[in-house]
């Protein structure tokens, strides 16, 4: 398949009071048309950050220091900003984590659905109005065009994030990046939500980054997972090859702290002892060294490269960023 | 699913955000009462000359307090004065007092509250410490203060140039009251407008659907004009409401210790204070400019709150 993105060794820093703060460290993955990759990783592990640096969607105090982001083959990264603003316009998508925060209270759904559309391909307010009640409707909203006129007070949470949704498709784009866009809904509209952007992929064929930190949410949703830890990637494959032969001991980790229906009521649920990483000083080993229980020596002096070996099911490479062999169990050489 | 089903039903009206305001606005009654009030005030002060049955200052000592009738419908005070009349001009003196004020402190407090809201750090910090200082100095005393240490040296300045020049523009030096007491009025008044745009600012910057709107693509001007003025704008309309109202009653209490505007120029409040001495044996002195200023105080804080309603959609039913 064709590659969309391509990201190659992307660095982001954030200024602080005492130096910098390093939230993305080297990231680089690629992702083909119409494909699905979900990224996963604990909160603060650069996940949401790595993927705002692709359209340069970052505070002031941030800054990419190095790398390149190709989309279409176009550098993102050392664009004008008014490119850049056309880019997002047209060819990304994005969906936010807290549907209850992303409208302007101040505007309505109508007014606020169409205005990239409006400016960026430059059709007539009634023109855009038309196609905002057709994405409402994609959407599951019903009544779409009596929404329109609705501010977003009048909307449920459920609701908000489908005109999120709608907002991020309304421009037809290439990329939709999904920032846990169900982490403030309930279960079952989660549930929702999963379905209609399953459906709303087939139909419209784009490319999705979903961003969570939820990896039994990913299951039967997307083709690859991407794990982030500590800034870096850590493990990068297919679904399947994530869920039944996880090469990292973060990941191992992960799978094992997801709470089953097995699980002994009274027993104590699982989870990977220690914090995340200070992201103030750079580690000089593994980022995951200190909280792993197959450390080697070697893990705490060099940090381990992104390596690929071959992946269990299908022909994809499986890639891994791992001192230890977690197939053999020995130590990599 | 044709086209001709996704048009907009003809009877769903788009209204924009001022409009759906306004119709909110009017919807609420005792809104409307203080807007109907408010706008009386204005009027009467602004084509007060024109709607005075004498002249403020012409006295008939034949007439002294005498109680409201036809031909005085407030009646008239110790002097003989036409007191509805006094009380007009009252008004001119309280809506030119609460607009310079306002409009004063407005635009100190926006762009020093705007400049630390947006720049933040050092600039942020020290306005803060600018605000905190300001906020510490007592209104009263600082006008008691500029009333006794600069008002006279310059009021003598002018009688002096008067006399040497004999220019008319120094005859006149009323408006040094106005000037001098409300311009420092003014001057320490302003951190309440600047303290609510900085926190706006502050807050809207970060807000989620900034960021959203940048993710669409959208340009930082069409931003700041759609997303962070309507956002900020509420409360200061608010402010300005609530100020109006606060400036004219400090302007009466001023007046009435003595320390704003100096008679023969009428003010509610020199007039509060000279019904005051009089008032058991001639209530209606004290009677008509008390009633219009709890009046105008009212009518401005019932304004102010339907303004809050009608503006902040989160609220509407």
């Amino acid at each position: 398949m064709a590659k969309l993105l391509e990201v190659n060794n992307l660095h982001t820093r954030f200024k602080v009071r005492n130096g910098y703060l390093h939230a993305v460290n080297g990231v680089s993955f690629s992702l083909d048309k119409g494909e699905m990759l979900g990224v996963v990783g604990e909160s603060g592990c650069g996940k949401s950050v790595s993927m705002m640096s692709l359209i340069r969607l970052l505070p002031p105090a941030a800054q990419i220091t190095e790398g390149e982001v190709l989309l279409d083959g176009e550098d993102i990264t050392h664009a004008s900003v008014s490119r850049v603003n056309a880019i997002r316009g047209s060819k990304v998508g994005m969906i936010f984590q807290d549907p209850m925060t992303s409208l302007n209270p101040f505007m309505k759904i109508g007014d606020q659905l169409i205005e990239g559309i409006v400016y960026h391909k430059k059709i007539t307010k009634a023109d855009a109005l038309q196609q905002a009640a057709k994405y409402l409707k994609m959407v599951g909203i019903s009544n779409a065009e009596h929404r329109l006129n609705e501010y977003p007070h009048q909307l449920s949470g459920g609701m908000r994030q489908r005109v999120m949704i709608a907002m991020a498709l309304l421009n037809e784009p290439s990329l939709v990046i999904a920032d846990e866009p169900t982490t403030a809904l309930d279960v079952t509209i989660q549930a929702q939500i999963v379905e209609l952007v399953k459906s709303l992929r087939e139909k419209l064929n784009m490319s999705i980054i979903w961003i969570t930190h939820d990896l039994s949410l990913l299951a039967g949703m997307v083709d690859r997972i991407m794990v982030m830890y500590g800034g870096y990637v850590v493990e990068e494959a297919v679904l399947d090859d994530i869920y039944k032969s996880p090469l990292h001991p973060y990941t191992i980790g992960l799978l094992k702290s997801i709470p089953s229906l097995k699980t002994e009521a009274g027993s104590r649920l699982p989870s990977i002892p220690g914090a995340p990483p200070n992201l103030f000083s750079q580690p000089t080993g593994c980022p995951f060294a200190p909280r792993c229980t197959y450390r080697v020596d070697r893990c705490q002096s060099e940090v381990p490269a992104l390596t690929a070996v071959p992946g269990e099911t299908g022909e994809r490479p499986h890639r891994v960023a791992c001192w230890v062999d977690m197939r053999g169990k020995g130590v990599k050489q | 699913m044709t086209d001709q089903a996704l048009l907009l039903p003809q009877e769903e009206k788009q209204f924009s955000l001022a409009k759906d305001a306004f119709i909110r606005l009017v919807a609420n009654r005792l809104a409307v009462v203080g807007m109907v009030l408010v706008v009386f005030l204005f009027f009467v002060a602004i084509f007060g000359p024109y709607l005075t049955p004498y002249d403020f200052l012409s006295q008939d000592l034949l007439a002294r307090n005498k109680p409201p009738s036809w031909e005085h419908w407030f009646g008239t005070d110790d002097l003989g004065r036409d007191i509805l009349s006094r009380v007009i001009y009252g008004s001119r003196t309280a809506v030119i007092v609460g607009f310079s004020t306002v409009s004063f402190s407005l635009v100190i407090g926006l762009f020093l509250g705007a400049l630390g809201g947006y720049f933040g750090g050092k600039v942020d910090a020290f306005i803060v410490w600018l605000i905190d200082i300001t906020m510490s100095i007592p209104s009263l005393l600082l006008v008691i203060v500029i009333n006794v240490s600069l008002k006279p040296p310059l009021v003598n300045w002018m009688d002096a140039q008067f006399v040497a020049t004999g220019n008319e523009f120094y005859r006149n030096t009323i408006w040094v009251d106005f000037v001098l007491v409300f311009g420092s009025l003014a001057l320490i008044k302003w951190p309440k407008a600047a303290r609510i745009i900085r926190g706006q600012i502050l807050s809207i910057r970060n807000k989620n659907y900034v960021v959203a709107a940048e993710a669409l693509g959208v340009p930082t001007s069409k931003i700041v004009r759609r997303y962070v003025i309507p956002n900020a704008i509420g409360p200061i309309i608010v402010y300005i409401s609530a100020a109006l109202g606060e400036a004219m009653v400090l302007e009466s209490s001023f007046s009435f210790l003595g320390v704003g505007v100096r008679p023969p120029i009428p003010s509610w409040g020199n007039m509060i204070s000279d019904g005051l001495r009089i008032w058991q044996l001639y209530p209606h002195v004290l009677a008509a400019p008390a009633a219009v200023l709890a009046v105008v105080t009212i009518a401005f804080s019932f304004l102010g709150d339907g303004l809050n309603d009608a503006l902040n959609p989160r609220q509407w039913k």
